[in-house]
Order: C-alpha cells, then sequence, then structure tokens
C-alpha cells in the first residue's frame, strides 16, 4: 500500500511541503451573522470548516441549565460530501463523531469563563464542508475564531495541529494520505504558551519520540494562532472604520 | 464582505512557497472519482551541481538538520564537440528497460532523475524504482545520481494543458527540466543530454524546445568507452530503431503469440469471474506445463503447451481464461526440459535460406507427446481444469545466470550475432541475445537480462550483462549459485561500514561500568550487569570465528545450578533504521557455502567485536536460569552483560575435557554440569514427543593448500553438539515466552505446522507393503515412537533412511509474528513446544536481531523502536528472511552439491545405494556416502524396455537385467550396489551424478 514517498530523502514531502511546513491556512469570522451570534469560515489545506456559536442563551430544556454556569454544547456535522466518495450514512450518531465531541467540550471547557453566564447555553455547530486529514485542529481553530467572533470570554487563544512520526521524523500538519500512513497526534495548544488543552494520540507514539513531536507540534500551533490573531486584527480595524465612517 | 472572484490558480503563500490544486480522475472498480490534492510549489529546490554558485544559498536544512549534498560534479564527463562537458537527463523509458547500464560502473555518470520519472518508475516498477533510488542514495562520489524535484520547482513546473494526455504533459514536464538545467548551467559551460528512447520526445525536444537529446544507443555511440558498453544495451526492438537499416528484418515469423488482451478487458473480466489472476508456477519436470492455484478450485488449473503459456514465466503473475472442457486433461507424467528440447533452433530463426525443418520436426514431437498424455488422461480419468495465459500484469523478470549455447553460435561470423542463451534454471526458456562477443562466452557462465519478448519470436530476448568466469572454475560457480538464489554478495556499501564503531578492531568492553566517563558516552551501561567473574567458555565447531553463544554453570548454595547463556549483543552495534541494520534486515541471514561465507553483517561485528572471543572482555545479552537436579526451570532472569570466556572449545575437544578424569578445575566441573543436564533436558524434550529426524548431510573437505575439493564425509555427532543445542532451544523458548508476554502482537517467534497426513500417504504404503510397518501421524510423540519402531535389524541404516524420508514430508517451519496467529498455532511440531523463536545467533540470523531487540524492551532495557512494534513492518520483516532462509539452504545445498561433484569426477566409484522411489520407467536411488540421488532410467537397466513391468501396488520393478539377460526384481528400499559417476551434460554444462546398477 504505502509505496509513497511519504518523505523523500530529498526531504520533501507528497504535497511538496517540507517537515516543519503548514498548510494553507485561511481564516475570516462573522461570516453568517444572521444566522449566529457568532461565526467563522476556515480552510486549513483542504479541510474546510464553517463555525456557528448561538449564545450564551436561555437553554430550552431545564436540563441543560446549571445555575453556576453555562453549559458549552458542541455538534459536529461531517457532510456526506466531505470526502472524495460520498458516504452513505450522514455520520450523526457515529461513535467517532460522538467523541469528537466529547474531545472538543473537553479542550474548551477549561478556556472559557463559562462561570460569567450561569444559566446559559452555548451552543456551537460545526459543518465539515471538505476534509483532508488533521481535521481535530480545524475544528478547533474554528471554534476558537467563532468563539471570539460572539465575544464569549476565553482566557486565549486555543490554536490546534496534527502533527505525524514516520519513521523519526516529525511531519506537521498532516494531510488525509499522510495521516493513513502513519501514526499521528492531535494537539489544542493555549495560546502562546506550552500548556496543552488536547492531546489526542492516535495509534502508537514511541514515548521517546513524543518529545520531538510536541516540539514542533507546539512551534506549529503558534503559528496558526498568529495567523488568526492576524485576522482578526484586520476584521477588527476594518470594523472600526466601517463604524467611524458612518 | 466582498466576495472574491473564482480562486487564482496558484496563490502565493510567503516568499518562495506558492500553492496550486492538482485534479485528477481516478478510475477503481469501474467508477471514477474526482481527487483534488493540494500541490505545493517552491523555489528552494537546488540544481545540486557543484560548480553552481546560486544555488548555495537557496538550500533549507532538513528535519535532521542536515544540508542537501552537492553531488554532481563540476568537471563532468567530456564528450566530443558541440557536447563538451555534460549532466545525462534520463527519461522513464531508459530507467525501466536499461537500469543495469545505468548501476554500470563504466558509464552513466552525473545523472539527473527528475522526479516525474521517478513517479512513473514507481508506478511501473517497485523493485526497478529501489534500485534507482539506491543508486542516487550510494553514488556520492562515484557516479553522482541526484533525484530533482521538478513538480515541486516553481521553476519547472507544468500545468497540463487542455486535450493534452497524461503523458504528453509528463513529457513536457521532462523537457521543461532538461531546458530549465540547460540555462542554469550554461555559464559553468556545462551542456545536458536528454536521454530518452521514445522518438516523439526526442523530435519534440530537438524541434520546440532545442535541448540536446540522444536514444540510448546513440548517447552510448557517443561515448570513449562504447565498444565495451554496447553488448549490455537491452535487446528491444524500440532500442534497435537506430540500425533497423541493418539486416534486422526478422519479424516477417510464421509464428506468432496471440497478444494479451487490454487492460479494460481484463479488468472487466476479473471482475465478471470470467479471467482468473495468480502466479504461474513451471512444473520442474515439464517446462512447457504450469499451474495455477485459484481460490475456489480444489486443484489447480493447468496451463499446457507454449501457445497457452503464451510467454509466461515461473513466477510471473498472469491472467488466465479457462479452456472448454473437452481440453482439460491430468497432468503429464513425462519430463521435459528446455534444455534438451529444440537444441536445432536458429537464433536467427528466421532467415529465408535457412528451411524450417527443425521447428516442425519439434512440433511433431511435440504433438505427439500431448497425444500420449491425453490418452493417459483419459485412462486415470484425472482431468484438471485446464486454461490460457490472456495476460501477464506482473513479470517475475530477474537476471539470470547461463551459457551460450555452443552450436548457437557461428563461428566463422565476426560481429555482432543473435545467441541462444540457456538458464540454469530448467524451468525457464533459453533467451535470445545480440553479442559481438559470442565467441570470446562460449564456456562461460554470464549473467543475462531478459528485455522483451514480441508476439512475433519464438524465445524471449534479452542482453548480456556481464561475464562471471569459466564454466567449472570455482569462482564462476560459486557467483552463479549467489546469483541464482538471490544471495546479496556485494562487499558492504560505504554507508553501511559508516555505521561501525570508529575505534575499529581497537574497540573495548569498559573497563569499569560505573566509570562516568563510559556512561557519559552509553548511558545505558549502567543497566549492564558485570559477569566476567563467572567461568564462561564457547563450544562451537572447529575453526569457527563468528562465536555467538557462550555457557556457564555453577552449583548454588541451595544445591541448584545456576546456568547461564550468553549471546553476542549484536543489537548494541546494529541500532534499528541505521543502514547497518537496513542492510542487515535485507541480507537476513548468513550463507554458509563450502568455500565461502557470505555474512550478513560486516565481519569486524561478526568475527571481532561481537564474537564472544576468549579472554576479552565482550558485551552479551544474558539468559539466566536456576535449575534444579532434574533441568526444572526453578527462575529465569534476562539481563544484558559484560564477560570474558575463559576458553573457545570444538566440540572433540570440549569432549576430551570433559572424559579427562585429571581435570577437576571449576571451568570442567560447570562443563560436566552442563552435560548433565543437557542430557535431562533433551529426555524431556524427547519424552514430550520432539522429533529426531535426519537428512543426509554430507560434508566436503578441502585440501587447505590448494583448495581443492578432497573428500566427502558424513557428519559426525558428539555428546558436546548436544549439550550447546540443548541449551540453545531452552533460551530460545525462553526468550519466546518473554517476548510474546511483552509484545503480544508483534513478538517475532518461529513455528512449524504438523504435517498434513496426505504428506505421508505415499512413504507409509511402502512401509506397510514392504516392511510391514507404518508411521504414526495422531501426534509428534507418536510420531516419534513409530520412527524410533521402524527399525531392520539386518540393517542399521534403514531406520536413518525412514528418517530421511520422513523428512522430506514434513513442513518447512517459518518464521512470524505473533498477531499473525492464534496462540495454538505458535506450536513447535518438530521440537514440540507450544512457543519458540531464534534468539541465539544474531550475527547471523535477523530474527535473532529483531528478538534481541524485543527482549531489551520487554527486560526494560531500551525502549523498542516502532519498527518492530508494527504489524505491516513486522509482516514485511518475516516475509524476507523466511524466503532468505530458504535461498540460503538452497544455496547451501546446492554448493555441497557443486563439490561432491566435483569429488566424484576425480574418483569413479561402486557404493552401496537404497531405493527411495520405484517409476514404470525407471528407479530413484540415494547414495548416503555422497548424499546424493539419482533416476536410473528403464533405459539403462534393461536392453527390452518393453518386457519391463511395473507393479504399483507392490512397488516393484521386473526387467531383464543387461549384461547378464538374467531377471532381475527390484523393491522399493532395496540395498543395492550402484556405480557413481559424475557427467557433465554438455547443453547445460551441469555436472550431475550419474548412477548405474551394479
Ligand atoms: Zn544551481
Amino acid at each position: 500500500m504505502s509505496r509513497l514517498e511519504i518523505y523523500s530523502p530529498e526531504g520533501l514531502r507528497l504535497d511538496g511541503r517540507r517537515w516543519n511546513e503548514l498548510r494553507r491556512f485561511e481564516c475570516s469570522i462573522n461570516t453568517h451573522s444572521h444566522a449566529s451570534d457568532g461565526s467563522s469560515y476556515l480552510e486549513q489545506g483542504n479541510n474546510k470548516v464553517i463555525t456557528l456559536v448561538k449564545g450564551p442563551k436561555e437553554p430550552t430544556l431545564r436540563s441543560q441549565m446549571d445555575t453556576e454556569k453555562a453549559i458549552l454544547k458542541i455538534s459536529v456535522n461531517i457532510t456526506q460530501f466531505s470526502k472524495f466518495e460520498r458516504s452513505k450514512s450522514s455520520h450523526k450518531n457515529e461513535r467517532r463523531v460522538l467523541e469528537m465531541q466529547t474531545a472538543l467540550i473537553r479542550t474548551f471547557e477549561k478556556n472559557v469563563m463559562l462561570n460569567i453566564y450561569p444559566r446559559t447555553l452555548i451552543d456551537i455547530e460545526v459543518h465539515v464542508l471538505q476534509q483532508d486529514g488533521g481535521i481535530m485542529g480545524s475544528l478547533i481553530n474554528g471554534i476558537t475564531l467563532a468563539l471570539i467572533d460572539a465575544g464569549i470570554a476565553m482566557y486565549d487563544y486555543i490554536s490546534g495541529v496534527s502533527i505525524g512520526l514516520y519513521d523519526t521524523t516529525p511531519l506537521l500538519d498532516v494531510n488525509s494520505l499522510e495521516e493513513n500512513a502513519m501514526s499521528s497526534v492531535t494537539l489544542g495548544v493555549v495560546g502562546k504558551s506550552e500548556k496543552l488543552s488536547l492531546l489526542l494520540v492516535e495509534d502508537k507514539i514511541p514515548l521517546d519520540r513524543l518529545e520531538t513531536v510536541l516540539a514542533i507540534g507546539i512551534a506549529g500551533a503558534h503559528r496558526v494562532r498568529d495567523l488568526m490573531d492576524e485576522e482578526l486584527r484586520k476584521h477588527a480595524e476594518k470594523r472600526v472604520a466601517n463604524a467611524s465612517s458612518k | 464582505m466582498s466576495v472574491s472572484a473564482v480562486a487564482p490558480r496558484r496563490k502565493r503563500l510567503s516568499e518562495g512557497l506558492t500553492v496550486t490544486q492538482k485534479v485528477f480522475v481516478r478510475s477503481r472498480n469501474g467508477g471514477a472519482t474526482k481527487i483534488v490534492r493540494e500541490h505545493y510549489l517552491r523555489s528552494d529546490i537546488p540544481c545540486l551541481s557543484r560548480s553552481c554558485t546560486k544555488c548555495q544559498d537557496i538550500v533549507v536544512p532538513d528535519a535532521q538538520n542536515n544540508l542537501p549534498k552537492f553531488v554532481l560534479s563540476e568537471s563532468p564527463q567530456v564528450l566530443p564537440k558541440p557536447i563538451g562537458k555534460h549532466y545525462v537527463v534520463l527519461d522513464t523509458n531508459i530507467v525501466l528497460q536499461a537500469i543495469d547500464l545505468l548501476e554500470n560502473p563504466d558509464c552513466f555518470f552525473d545523472v539527473i532523475v527528475p522526479q516525474i520519472v521517478l513517479d512513473e518508475v514507481r508506478n511501473r516498477s517497485y523493485p526497478v524504482y529501489t534500485r534507482l533510488r539506491t543508486l542516487c542514495r550510494d553514488s556520492d562520489d562515484k557516479k553522482r545520481f541526484v533525484v530533482f524535484h521538478n513538480e515541486f520547482s516553481e521553476n519547472t513546473f507544468v500545468e497540463r494543458k487542455k486535450d493534452e494526455t497524461i503523458n504528453d504533459r509528463n513529457d513536457r514536464a521532462i523537457r521543461k527540466t532538461c531546458k530549465w538545467y540547460a540555462n542554469h548551467l550554461k555559464e559553468y559551460g556545462i551542456s545536458v543530454i536528454l536521454v530518452t528512447n521514445d522518438r516523439l520526445n526526442r523530435n519534440a525536444a530537438t524541434s520546440d524546445d532545442d535541448i540536446i537529446t540522444k536514444s540510448l544507443f546513440q548517447y552510448v555511440d557517443l561515448l570513449p568507452n562504447s565498444n565495451e558498453i554496447k553488448d549490455l544495451i537491452p535487446n528491444l526492438e524500440a532500442a534497435n530503431e537506430a540500425n533497423t537499416k541493418e539486416e534486422d528484418k526478422e519479424d516477417i515469423s510464421e509464428f506468432n503469440f496471440s497478444e494479451y488482451y487490454p487492460t479494460a478487458r481484463i479488468m472487466g473480466g476479473l471482475k465478471n469471474g470470467v479471467l482468473y489472476q495468480g502466479n504461474i508456477q513451471i512444473s520442474e519436470y515439464n517446462f512447457l506445463e504450469g499451474s495455477v492455484s485459484i481460490p475456489g478450485f480444489s486443484k489447480p488449473v493447468l496451463i499446457v503447451g507454449e501457445k497457452n503459456l503464451n510467454r509466461a514465466f515461473n513466477g510471473d503473475q498472469v491472467v488466465i481464461e479457462l479452456l472448454p472442457q473437452t481440453e482439460w486433461k491430468a497432468p503429464s507424467t513425462i519430463a521435459l526440459d528446455s534444455e534438451h528440447f529444440n537444441v536445432n533452433d536458429n537464433p536467427d530463426a528466421q532467415d529465408e535460406d535457412e528451411p524450417s525443418n527443425a521447428t516442425s520436426i519439434i512440433s511433431d514431437t511435440q504433438r505427439r507427446l500431448l497425444a500420449k498424455d491425453a490418452i493417459q488422461a483419459q485412462k486415470a480419468k484425472k482431468v484438471q481444469p485446464t486454461a490460457r495465459v490472456v495476460a501477464i500484469p506482473r513479470r517475475s523478470w530477474r537476471q539470470y545466470v547461463g551459457q551460450i549455447a555452443p552450436n548457437s553460435v557461428d563461428l566463422q561470423t565476426g560481429g555482432t550475432q543473435n545467441v541462444f542463451v540457456i538458464l540454469m534454471d530448467k524451468c525457464l526458456p533459453k533467451i535470445r541475445i545480440r553479442t559481438r562477443r559470442a565467441k570470446e562466452l562460449l564456456d562461460k557462465r554470464i549473467v543475462i537480462s531478459v528485455d522483451s519478448w514480441p508476439t512475433t519470436h519464438k524465445y524471449p530476448l534479452g542482453h548480456f550483462v556481464r561475464d562471471l568466469g569459466g564454466i567449472e572454475t570455482a569462482q564462476a560457480e560459486t557467483e552463479a549459485l549467489l546469483l541464482e538464489h538471490d544471495v546479496e554478495y556485494r562487499p558492504f556499501s560505504k554507508k553501511v561500514l559508516e555505521c561501525l564503531p570508529a575505534e575499529g578492531h581497537e574497540w573495548k568492553a569498559p573497563e569499569v561500568l560505573t566509570d562516568p566517563v563510559e556512561i557519559a558516552k552509553d548511558p545505558l551501561l549502567v543497566r549492564r550487569k558485570d559477569l566476567r567473574d563467572k567461568l564462561i567458555c564457547s563450544i562451537d565447531p572447529p575453526g569457527c570465528v563468528d562465536i555467538d553463544d557462550a555457557l556457564h554453570a555453577k552449583r548454588l548454595p541451595n544445591g541448584n545450578w545456576e546456568v547461564g547463556v550468553h549471546i553476542a549483543d549484536v543489537t548494541h552495534f546494529v541500532k534499528p533504521g541505521t543502514a547497518l541494520d537496513a542492510e542487515g534486515a535485507s541480507r537476513g541471514t548468513s550463507v554458509y557455502l563450502v568455500d565461502k561465507r557470505i555474512d550478513m553483517l560486516p565481519m569486524l561485528l561478526g568475527t571481532d567485536l561481537c564474537s564472544l572471543k576468549p579472554y576479552v572482555d565482550r558485551f552479551a545479552f544474558s539468559v539466566l536460569w536456576e535449575l534444579d537436579e532434574n533441568a526444572d526451570i526453578v527462575n529465569v532472569d534476562f539481563t544484558k552483560s559484560v564477560i570474558k570466556s575463559r576458553e573457545a572449545f570444538s566440540y572433540e575437544q570440549a569432549q576430551l575435557r570433559i572424559d579427562d578424569a585429571s581435570q577437576t578445575d571449576d571451568l570442567t566441573q560447570g562443563m560436566r554440569a552442563l552435560l548433565q543436564l543437557s542430557i535431562k533436558l533433551k529426555q524431556k524434550r524427547l519424552d514430550a514427543g520432539a522429533l529426531n529426524l535426519a537428512s543426509p548431510e554430507v560434508k566436503v573437505h578441502m585440501d587447505s593448500e590448494t583448495s581443492d575439493p578432497g573428500e566427502v564425509e558424513i557428519k559426525k555427532l558428539l555428546a558436546t553438539n548436544s549439550l550447546v543445542e540443548e541449551f540453545m532451544l531452552l533460551a530460545n523458548i525462553s526468550v519466546a515466552r518473554k517476548i510474546y508476554d511483552a509484545f503480544p502482537q508483534t513478538a517475532m517467534l518461529r513455528r512449524h505446522a504438523a504435517p498434513p497426513s496426505t504428506n505421508f500417504e505415499l512413504l507409509n504404503e511402502m512401509l506397510h507393503q514392504r516392511k510391514n510397518m507404518s508411521i504414526s501421524l495422531e501426534s509428534s510423540k507418536a510420531l516419534a515412537d513409530s520412527l524410533d519402531r521402524c527399525e531392520d535389524p539386518k540393517d542399521p541404516y534403514f531406520n536413518t533412511l525412514v528418517r530421511i524420508m520422513s523428512t522430506r514430508c514434513m513442513m518447512a517451519a517459518q518464521y512470524f509474528y505473533s498477531g499473525a496467529y492464534s496462540y495454538p498455532d505458535f506450536k513447535h511440531y518438530g521440537l514440540a513446544v507450544d512457543i519458540y523463536t531464534h534468539f541465539t545467533s544474531p550475527i547471523r540470523r535477523f530474527c535473532d536481531v529483531v528478538a534481541h531487540r524485543q527482549l531489551a524492551g520487554a527486560i526494560g532495557y531500551e525502549p523498542l523502536d516502532l519498527s518492530h512494534r508494527d504489524k505491516n513492518k513486522m509482516d514485511m520483516i518475516c516475509r524476507n528472511i523466511n524466503r532468505k532462509h530458504r535461498n540460503a539452504q538452497f544455496a547451501g545445498r546446492a554448493s555441497i552439491e557443486y563439490y561432491v561433484g566435483q569429488v566424484m569426477r576425480n574418483n569413479e566409484s561402486t557404493e552401496t545405494g537404497y531405493v527411495i522411489k520405484v517409476f514404470n520407467n525407471g528407479i530413484v536411488v540415494l547414495v548416503p556416502k555422497f548424499g546424493v540421488e539419482g533416476l536410473i532410467r528403464l533405459e539403462n537397466l534393461t536392453n527390452d524396455s518393453n518386457g519391463a513391468h511395473f507393479d504399483e501396488v507392490e512397488f516393484k520393478l521386473t526387467f531383464t537385467q543387461k549384461d547378464s539377460g538374467k531377471e532381475r526384481v527390484i523393491y522399493v528400499f532395496d540395498k543395492v550396489e550402484v556405480q557413481v559417476k559424475s557427467v557433465l551434460d554438455p547443453v547445460t554444462s551441469k555436472r550431475k551424478a550419474e548412477l548405474l546398477l551394479k
């Protein structure tokens, strides 16, 4: 099967990147201002993700209420056309998707200041339009952007990226071909710190290699944070300019 | 929000990096899927020429922080004007057709392989891709091959035009690469030549792009040493286009194979179930008969006759179509080998003035044989389905060893001529090659490569690769044997030798294990145990230099014995992922020939640093048991250690020392204890049902001065042989349990399946009929006991004979990883244990290397490398070492066979033999003294073949004896006197033992 040169002796990957290069990263916020309180559209390589945040709002069900803090709800919708071959099922209650949702809630729970919005619900919907590997990282980035757009208080950015390990070489931001060929790790990094809010290990990674994998992963996540920050500041400037010209 | 226009086709990301999308359509299972992938283009891809000053500034380091090496020479080979100094750019067809030539050390220097070519080669032939990659990796200073990633360089990437085929686009990409290189290197006075056998690509290159381009033939013609190289050019109709004006109009032939089906038809056929795919196995006895095993068919499908075989080689992957039931038949009972068949065919068979009577005679013989067969089949009603080959998706072609058929050479004419090469492997057809040196190469073993087999040619076309030396010269025969068994025997490459310790033979184990300086160098040292106080010795065959194992035994205060088996710590030096590791993994095993040893690991390790030589400190991996008086295990421990062997004994010396009652030192006492314990271990093993099988093993003594083979001797066994063997078995079993415990999915193990009862059917019938004995197959214990009962009081050898014949009915043992089978199938039938591995010979077997690493991981010495924890990688390792192990055994046997032939050549003699098979047209006799067996044909037994009578039930052949005229009856198992002589077959130049009944 893996008769591809995943990482050539000349140091190039299948798509022409080097080991420590991110894929194309483009994002924008406030893309669906009518449908939600905060929204974002993100392209990370060929991953395309729309995120909508509704809330903080009053929950419709009493069970979704906590008198101490807000409840965080995340639902991931992986569209049937998101891969090359159209899938037959809607992925809705697949174990894998449920696990992703749980992992995402855990990632953001500690970072969103839920305690300042008691008795409310923060409802996040993520729509995966297209996927090409390392999707968890893209979901994290999309949610971070949408939460900021919604004006929900957070301690810091959380940026996500997946890193594969090919023999002894860590490869940053894996695409689907690479992801299928090796074990990979997904990180959620808090701001510019080395704090991890998510560490997801698919398959096995030798313990003695984990450190180099984490090092390049954290550096990559910081770069993603900067790209998101740049976009946000640009957006803010535009809004300020619009407001003052009125 | 502004809506951006249609996304640009290329998007600039940062300085020197742009991204585009690669769109293509993949068809699979009849459906088509559009695939979109990202494709990054960059400006930091260097030309890798040493003379270039521009690219030095753009390069970036890789993950290991190494910068790319600039390999291409600043003063490359100079060709006649106007070319001058030049680099070569290769096209895909050249790599696929002439990889041998590219590997030749005398031509093709400073070669650029465009990435697109590498990709195309990989899709077409993975083995050739591997060879090309090796060439790029290892050719730093001599050949200088580089890969240029033209697809990722923004200077050379080309987009597919509308209506352009993918092949045209790729050709254009290659031309763009040439053009870029030509411009880039112009200022340094280096030109670039595109070598391709694709005429359209050449035309396009000269007309549109002004690139210098040559066909392979034209390029070789320009070289200063072109005369030596020309013979090595592959024999392809396309490659010969340069000299089409010549006499080569030989395609008009009445002989025509059918064309293969087009891919679409095959895909459809396989899907609909009208075509089948499988690997073809050509019969060992009849080269015009092949069989393909297909799931769902109880018997293999037969493919009979050259038209139906349709150019298939033994081992090819073929697609077949069944023939109508009326054409089904039984497997042939007639022996037919390619060597003696069609001997009179003319290599230029299509000459007009040569009447093709040879061919017609042959077809008649062939037809008669087939008819005979058909009748027999009908009588026996053993029909099998037959089929014909309609396509060959994958060829098994490799390099072959053979010799020129003398009668195909025209001795009068000099110059280039077509000749036949007869291959050593008798399942393969002869190959037609063109050479200028036919006369010179007669009586030589030569290596050839097969290039093509067009439908219009009766025989495949090939080309000469190299000359190994004269037939029956030891060197040529040894090399031929190694090549035929796919044994890698070339010296270790520089990259591999660089992995060895820099100190070389000066390397020493640290004096004190707690020395902080040493620990700084090797932090694992603290986990090593110092066992230098133990009285350890090694016992091996005389003259052994790679000492894998050593032992010791010591009485404990509680009366039990501490026994240690210490194995060379090879994995201290062979670290996973290094070039040395890759080489060892690929060789898989050392190969022992009569006059030569081909090492798995470099000499420095095998015979010095790892070898547990006496009187010096060596690193070892030790298994330490506490055994009670009955040799039952009380406790077992594994540790890496430092040891100092006190003495290296040969089996004989060890035996003498143990038997010498005057020796009472501790070392000798320990050895005696080991011997006593080993006897108990052996008894326990035999009680559990371990088999004691035999093979007719002989040993050839070499004259130490002339290194000519002297005499043949049957191997002797001493008690000390089994002393060592028992403890090695015990160590292997203990280690197997430990690593299986630690790595339940990927532990490296060895299994031996129980033989299916059908294997023993014939032998049992013969034993029952002739001796009223039988072999029981209920369990290995029952088998062992029944073998013990097969005694003939008058002939002590009879028991050994039965054991030899039983060995042939057994299954072969195999390496596997534990995830591949369920626990009950781990069983080693021959040894009667539930789990087993190989741990004790890491110097000469790669399985043991893996087992060492896994054991080191299991005891927490160092973490186990990922490659030994991954099922897929373990599967690849197991497949390879199983194959290499088998090849090594065959090579070893072939070597003995060759030397036995040489010994017999000098002394024709009369020996005792045993009849082991009786056919209706002859008997097979085994001669224990030489370990040879041979068929004595009926024609050589009697003058009256028709008067002979074969009784299938009683395994009896009755005939009138040749000289005396008396009637003689031969039964299976009869002891007979035979005259043994060795004859050289004039056609194959292979030596065979010829036996004649006295
Ligand atoms: Zn350059």
